[in-house]
């Protein structure tokens, strides 16, 4: 009873506190927030539940959004249950309850349960917040489930919310309860967080998945694994439940609370002081005042005393120092430094991982650690520390003394403000030393002192130091300190996440600038003046703050509003005044200089304007894209590379056709708005009747119509440049040093002119589709769409193209294109260079320009030598054996399996990365443009049997698009991908298996399943089929890979061999019309044997998935000393529709059945036909069987292959 | 250098009035501030030690305005708040040698003197290098005094000092502030009588936020000369006469209570005529049988 009513107390004395009650406001409106963004009440809002396919109201969403703001709520867990027995201590009022007669269970577990009671409340409000948001005008119907299901709200609060809050709870309460102190709570909530992020880190590698799940406390990890290859419909549709590892995660964090708990309850003891500290005071020496004093007043010594500003100003580092100094050697302080070492360590482990292979740790490498993760770390230490310095006196109870002192409110004030920063400066530092830790650990001795110290200090700090005013102006403003903290968290997320709402004009995001990455070939390029502006702008933003908050900070006990705000005109003195002047001068006139570049030198294009400019595009146009266009027959290309100056002046001659039946009248030219146009014309009479120039839309009428089979010619001269800076940085149509510039393969930003209606500015999404008014569409037009079969993927422009082009560049930089070098000069004292191809190719080019070294091969071919040319960075040797060799193996291989090679060179161009993710190789004719990012850096162990050679692999692959994309080129609709990415995986593939083994393939397609079921679950219109992939790189990529090499598993590598080489034949450089799919299937169909038939409907027809399980095996020694196993397993097809509803089909085919020995080696591995449900084999063996199972290598999409293998038992 | 403080209220945010038109004038020397807890003594210490706001009226140091010239006031203040905390990690001479350094000593060697020599006056020299969490209640106050010291003040003002302190204490601690009271304006305040009978040679007793009475304590005593009757009886005729009579204080005595009444006449059979404390002009004062003439002489 007694334990109830002190529950009850502290649950309603919580009740009347104002903290309570703004948390559970704050809550709300977060969860409202998010949903109505990603519900579609905000124009241009880019938020969602991964995929715009997940219902915002959804099992699933509902999960993610309940889990991940009460994991936000930490702090306030923090709070309300360190605080319940602490504050007892913190304001003396132990005394009564110790003294009274209460048992200490009645105590202990009564001011636990009442603060679990608060928090069940206060976390209530998420439930809150998004059932009032799914009710807000504006949310799009589409986007949530009509009638949901209370379980959808229930289950992740009882999942996740609620055990969260238990064992959180019990470990804050029971750390505060013990220690007296909120120190351990600060340390273990900085601790729970790392663990969160170091989780969310391990998960890029899949095969720690399992690891993730468990040691994030959050729970958040283990649902996204449990969920991990949840198809759209069953996010949409299916509660989350208790399962799996997700179980086991709550179960291990519940446990370690519950332990907590009980050893806390152990160790409690309801005394005034603890033993340690009764020891401490016994120390001490007391002593007591003279019964006489010793000497007067008027014999101290007579001290100079100089209150003068600048006295006080010269102790201004002192002070700051001291505080400073006082936290850093704060056990807490130390405990929390020593979890951002983890953190890095962690996430070093992993640094670069692709296909579980590492990269290098380049400088720049390691540093994108704090450019990510070690960002919200650093976030959180201002957040907090704000906190503390400036309830330090007040926390102590000294502010009495120090507040009456005469030094001058500006000096604690300033001293404060620079302690935060020398703390945050002190965590830059720790990061140096273990980037710098681990590169040496690696083994990699490049270091990078000044790029260290120019990203951290000049990037990185000063970003931090804009973070610190902002949280001491929030702590100053809330005036508690608790809810200050919270507060401070919550505006720098929402800050940060502005421009997901909608709102993305850096002018008001504060602190914000444009994103700058570090490249080996390009340094910090052209982008770095814009950031350096936008830190100018915020940091005399943040001076005005400074002032400010300067005139609002506490001093004494007035902490109403009123007195505050009298007490600011003595505050404001000539000197605050001119500051601020100061500040706001800087403010505005940088502000200006920044309109100037983001809005007036450059058009600024927020996204909802973006979008509204696509759908009026696709309104006002689209009826015309069936009007006939030219196509390109011819390109002769001069183009002039300017590095230095970021620009680049193409002009050209473009040959043009009429291949269609109808004379063409109207000519619909393409470019963009930035083009300079010194010269357009056309070889015929040509008048522009109408242009758009934002819509890229100029329409030209011809003076006589081109008739069928007419030609013309197209003279064009552009030139490009980026023209200060834009609101997400520099342009970056030409870098300074490995230039990669888009003639065309990017169509939406193509430099050279274009013709007809262009598909590729049409909005995609269809959720912004329906909020403009347009009708859902598909990627990629129907597979048996006709027009579009006389398209080809590659480009709309043109066929096959002559192609010729010169490059100039300067002197000291390497011009270079698709084609031969026909003659290498220098001109004007820079260096130019003819290229020519000696064969029709698809229109698709590159120019690049950098300064390269360059690595020579040749490859002795069948048909003659081919040259192999690698033009990389300095310093990025790292993997160009294995590239060369990649590139001879795949020549060798292609030639002989499929046919020969067009060409007589191969050239690789390193170029630069200029975003963080997404580095990219792409095959153009006889060239290949290869990312930095991406194998350049690769740090292979041939070793480690987990490594994946893929700069070896990525090069093999590009060069089978020479064959699969180049040789044969699809037609533009639905499957194209499906014979260029897939038969290029597939290729590329092979190669791999040849050189390291079929053990290594079934790594790498471990990794390819994990992506493609992940990749279901994030479909944003509808999962199709192979037959019909239509730019979806789970399906042409992984699936493909895996479904052609299991195929070829099947029917044999020669049979393969024997449809595509018929297949290319058939299509060799032709078109239109261009081959589908079907064409690649028919021959498929055509050297697959009767009993693999199912395979090819299975595959590549339908969605398949299937589940195959190993349920026992017993094995009993012969007399001959073999092994008899009998194996049980069962067996399951699934049929999936494109929103990943399924249904059984039945199963009948042949699968791998095979048993183990210790090693892992196979006793005995066949193909045994299987069917629905249970199936029985025996199998003889030779050895010791120890394991056996159905599909043991995982061949089959099956999304638990753990179930595979049994342990076989031996009778 | 004086102190007038002129018609001030405070009222705070849930309603509180803590200072209703407080008007007092404090001379050079020891000036008591007596008053039951909650009078709004503390509030109107931290006002002077510009802590605080008042809502209206003026309070002036010699030529300063307290209210608006905080920074003044600062610089001539020695404060010891009635309760406060210090750093548990940092050593007495250091803290000191810290506020030392707020209060405007700049030089690093003087100031180190100064903070040794109050150190050794508050007899805390000994223990100066010792953590100050590990200090008494009373070891905490001594350092609090010395604090309040630094820098020369002109005003220096105690809040309930002798609170925590032992008897033998209490009184070496008065000896102290005795010392320093020479050509400074010190207020104390304090509910224990004594304390100011002591050491004052002005008080003022102030209750609900109100001045009910200033004076020099020896004048307000004869004041009440002939005045206070006393009686022992036993408990419950005390309590009847506490509702006839204007009763200043009842004390037990050995299993007695003894009755103190205040009387132009004598209150009643039994009543003696007594000689007065300062005591007696304290309760009487705070239970109303006291007009307040020396406050408007004040």
């Amino acid at each position: 009873m007694t334990l109830l009513a002190i529950a009850w107390f502290d649950f309603s004395s919580r009740l009347r506190a104002v903290s309570t009650w703004v948390y559970f406001v704050l809550f709300a409106f977060l969860a409202g927030l998010w949903m109505a963004a990603a519900g579609g009440v905000f124009a241009g809002a880019s938020v969602s539940f991964g995929g715009d396919k997940v219902l915002i109201n959804g099992p699933y969403a509902l999960a993610v959004c309940i889990a991940f703001l009460g994991f936000a709520g930490v702090t306030v867990i923090g709070s309300v249950a360190g605080r319940a027995v602490q504050q007892d201590f913190e304001y003396g009022t132990y005394h009564f309850f110790f003294s009274a007669p209460i048992a200490k269970r009645d105590y202990f577990f009564g001011r636990l349960l009442g603060a679990w009671l608060t928090l069940t409340l206060v976390f209530l409000s998420i439930v809150l917040g998004v059932v009032i948001a799914v009710h807000l005008p504006g949310i799009d119907s589409a986007r949530i489930v009509a009638a949901p299901s209370w379980q959808s709200f229930l289950r992740p609060y009882l999942f996740l919310l609620l055990p969260n809050m238990l064992w959180l709870g019990g470990c804050f309460f029971v750390l505060a309860a013990l220690t007296r102190q909120m120190t351990g709570v600060f340390v273990a909530g900085v601790l729970v967080l790392v663990g969160y992020i170091f989780a969310v880190n391990l998960l890029g590698d899949m095969d720690n998945k399992l690891l993730a799940a468990m040691v994030d406390p959050s729970g958040v990890t283990a649902l996204d694994v449990l969920a991990r290859y949840w198809t759209v419909a069953q996010k949409n549709g299916e509660e989350i439940a208790l399962a799996g590892v997700f179980l086991w995660n709550r179960a291990l964090w519940m446990g370690l609370g519950l332990l907590v708990v009980v050893v806390g309850y152990a160790m409690f003891r309801m005394q005034a002081v603890t033993a340690g500290r009764t020891r401490r005071r016994a120390a001490m020496v007391e002593s007591s005042l003279p019964v006489e004093p010793t000497r007067t007043l008027a014999a101290l010594p007579a001290a100079t005393i100089d209150r003068s500003a600048g006295a006080y100003a010269r102790m201004l580092p002192g002070l700051a120092r001291l505080y400073c100094s006082e936290i850093l050697r704060s056990p807490r302080f130390l405990a929390i430094v020593l979890a951002g070492v983890l953190l890095v360590l962690g996430n070093a482990a992993t640094l670069g991982s692709l296909y579980g292979t590492n990269t290098w740790p380049l400088t720049y490498k390691v540093l994108d650690i704090v450019g990510g993760t070690f960002n919200l770390f650093v976030l959180i230490v201002t957040a907090i520390y704000a906190g503390e310095l400036i309830w330090r006196e007040r926390d102590t109870r000294i502010d009495d003394i120090t507040d009456s002192m005469p030094a001058p409110t500006w000096l604690g004030f300033l001293a404060k403000v620079l302690a935060l920063f020398g703390l945050q400066t002190a965590l830059m530092l720790v990061v140096l030393l273990c980037s710098i830790s681990v590169q040496l650990a690696k083994g990699y001795t490049r270091i990078e002192l000044p790029l260290y110290l120019f990203e951290l200090f000049v990037i990185h700090l000063p970003g931090f130091f804009l973070l610190a005013v902002f949280a001491l102006t929030v702590h100053t403003l809330i005036n508690n300190k608790y809810l200050g903290h919270f507060v401070a968290l919550l505006l720098f997320i929402v800050v940060s996440r502005m421009a997901d709402f909608g709102y993305e004009d850096r002018l008001y995001r504060f602190a914000s600038r444009p994103n700058l990455v570090y490249s080996d070939l390009n340094g910090y390029g052209h982008f770095l003046p814009a950031v350096f502006w936008f830190r100018l702008y915020w940091g005399a933003f943040a001076g005005l703050l400074l002032v400010f908050t300067y005139a609002l900070w506490v001093r004494g006990r007035d902490s109403g509003w009123r007195p505050r705000l009298r007490a600011v005109v003595g505050r404001m003195t000539p000197v605050a005044w001119s500051l601020a002047g100061v500040a706001g001068v800087v403010f505005v006139a940088t502000g200006s200089f920044i309109y100037y570049n983001t809005h007036v030198l450059n058009p600024y294009v927020s996204r909802k304007e973006g979008q509204q400019l696509r759908a009026d595009y696709e309104r006002k146009y689209k009826a015309l894209s069936g009007v006939p266009q030219p196509k390109v027959t011819a390109v002769d290309l001069r183009t002039d590379v300017f590095p230095e100056q970021n620009r680049v002046r193409i002009a050209g001659t473009l040959s043009l056709a009429n291949k269609s039946t109808q004379p063409i009248k109207d000519i619909y030219l393409h470019y963009p708005p930035t083009a300079q146009a010194h010269a357009l014309e056309f070889s015929v009479p040509a008048r522009l009747v109408e242009e758009t120039p934002a819509m890229h839309w100029h329409h030209y009428a011809l003076g006589t119509p081109l008739p069928p089979g007419g030609v013309a010619t197209l003279r064009f001269d552009f030139e490009y440049g980026a023209k200060g800076f834009r609101n997400d940085g520099a342009d970056p149509v030409v870098l300074g040093n490995g230039a990669l510039i888009n003639t065309g393969f990017t169509p939406e930003t193509a430099l050279v002119p274009s013709f007809g209606y262009n598909p590729a500015a049409e909005l995609t999404s269809d959720n912004d589709r329906r909020k403009h008014g347009l009708a859902p569409r598909s990627r990629m037009p129907d597979l048996d769409d006709p027009a579009e079969q006389r398209q080809s993927a590659l480009t709309r422009d043109a066929d096959f193209i002559d192609y010729r082009a010169t490059v100039c560049t300067s002197a000291d930089q390497f011009p270079v294109t698709s084609g031969y070098v026909k003659r290498d000069w220098t001109e004007n004292g820079r260096r130019c260079i003819s290229y020519a191809m000696d064969t029709p190719m698809a229109a698709i080019y590159p120019v690049l320009s950098g300064r390269y070294a360059h690595r020579r091969d040749v490859w002795k071919g069948p048909n003659g030598d081919v040259a192999i040319e690698i033009d990389y960075h300095p310093g990025h040797e790292f993997n160009l054996d294995r590239m060369v060799a990649g590139a001879k193996d795949s020549l060798a291989y292609f030639t002989a399996h499929y046919g020969p090679y067009q060409h007589k060179l191969l050239r690789i161009i390193e170029f630069p990365r200029f975003r963080r993710s997404g580095g990219f190789a792409a095959s153009f004719p006889n060239t290949v443009p290869f990312n930095e990012a991406i194998g350049f850096t690769a740090k292979v162990d041939d070793r480690d049997p987990k490594d994946i050679d893929y700069p070896y692999f990525v090069t093999a692959h590009e060069v089978a698009h020479q064959w699969w994309a180049h040789q044969e080129t699809p037609a533009n609709v639905q499957g194209a991908e499906f014979i260029t990415e897939s038969l290029a995986e597939y290729s590329a593939l092979m190669v791999l298996k040849q050189k390291y083994g079929d053990a290594k393939m079934r790594r790498f397609l471990k990794h390819e399943l994990d992506r493609y079921l992940m990749g279901r679950g994030l479909e944003q219109k509808g999962e199709q089929p192979l037959l019909r992939a239509d730019g979806a790189a789970y399906i042409h990529y992984q699936k493909g890979a895996l479904t052609l090499y299991a195929l070829q598993d099947a029917i044999g590598e020669a049979a393969m061999d024997d449809a595509l080489s018929a297949f290319l034949k058939r299509w060799h450089f032709k078109g239109p019309p261009y081959p589908t799919s079907r064409d690649l299937l028919a021959e498929l169909k055509r050297v697959t044997p009767a009993e693999h038939q199912g395979l090819i409907e299975d595959f590549f027809e339908t969605i398949t998935l299937y589940d195959s399980r190993a349920v026992s095996a017993q094995a009993r020694k012969r007399p001959d000393g073999r092994h008899d196993v009998d194996l049980v397993v069962t067996a399951r097809k699934i049929r999936a529709d494109s929103t990943g509803k399924e249904a059984d089909a039945p199963l009948s085919m042949q699968m791998d059945i095979g048993v183990q020995d210790a090693k892992g080696n196979f006793l005995v591995l066949e193909k045994r036909a299987v069917k629905t449900g249970e199936n029985r084999f025996t199998l003889v063996v030779d050895g010791v069987p120890v394991r056996a199972g159905v599909d043991p290598l995982h061949k089959l999409i099956d999304r638990d292959a753990g179930d595979n293998v049994v342990k076989v038992e031996v009778l | 250098m004086q102190l007038s403080i002129r018609d001030l209220s405070k009222r705070y945010a849930n309603g509180v009035q803590a200072l209703a038109n407080v008007s007092l004038t404090v001379q050079p020397g020891m000036f008591g501030l007596l008053g039951p807890n909650g009078a709004g003594k503390s509030t109107l210490m931290r006002t002077l030690a510009t802590l605080q706001s008042a809502n209206s009226g003026t309070a002036t140091l010699g030529d300063i305005d307290v209210l608006r010239q905080p920074g003044r006031v600062r610089a001539l203040l020695g404060y010891l708040p009635q309760d406060f905390g210090v750093y548990p990690r940092v050593s007495a001479v250091d803290l000191l040698d810290h506020l030392a350094r707020l209060k405007g000593l700049v030089d690093a060697k003087p100031r180190r003197e100064t903070v040794d020599a109050l150190l050794q006056r508050v007899n805390l020299f000994d223990v100066r290098k010792q953590k100050l969490g590990g200090f008494s209640g009373g070891m905490r106050q001594r350092f609090g005094i010395a604090q309040a010291l630094l820098g020369d003040p002109k005003l220096v003002i105690v809040d309930e000092p002798t609170a925590g302190l032992d008897p033998e204490e209490r009184v070496r601690f008065h000896n102290l502030l005795a010392d320093i009271a020479a050509d400074v304006v010190v207020i104390l305040s304090t509910h224990i009588v004594s304390d100011v009978e002591d050491l004052c040679g002005q008080l003022a007793v102030i209750d609900k936020g109100r001045v009910l009475l200033t004076g020099k304590p020896g004048e307000l005593v004869a004041s009440l000369d002939q005045h206070i009757w006393r009686k022992v009886v036993d408990k419950s005729e005390a309590e009847a006469l506490k509702a006839q009579l204007r009763v200043v204080s009842t004390r037990l005595q050995a299993g007695r209570t003894v009755v103190r009444a205040y009387g132009e006449s004598c209150p009643g059979a039994g009543f003696e005529v007594t000689v007065p404390d300062l005591e007696d002009v304290y309760f009487s004062t705070i239970a109303g049988h006291l007009a307040a003439p020396a406050a408007q002489a004040a």
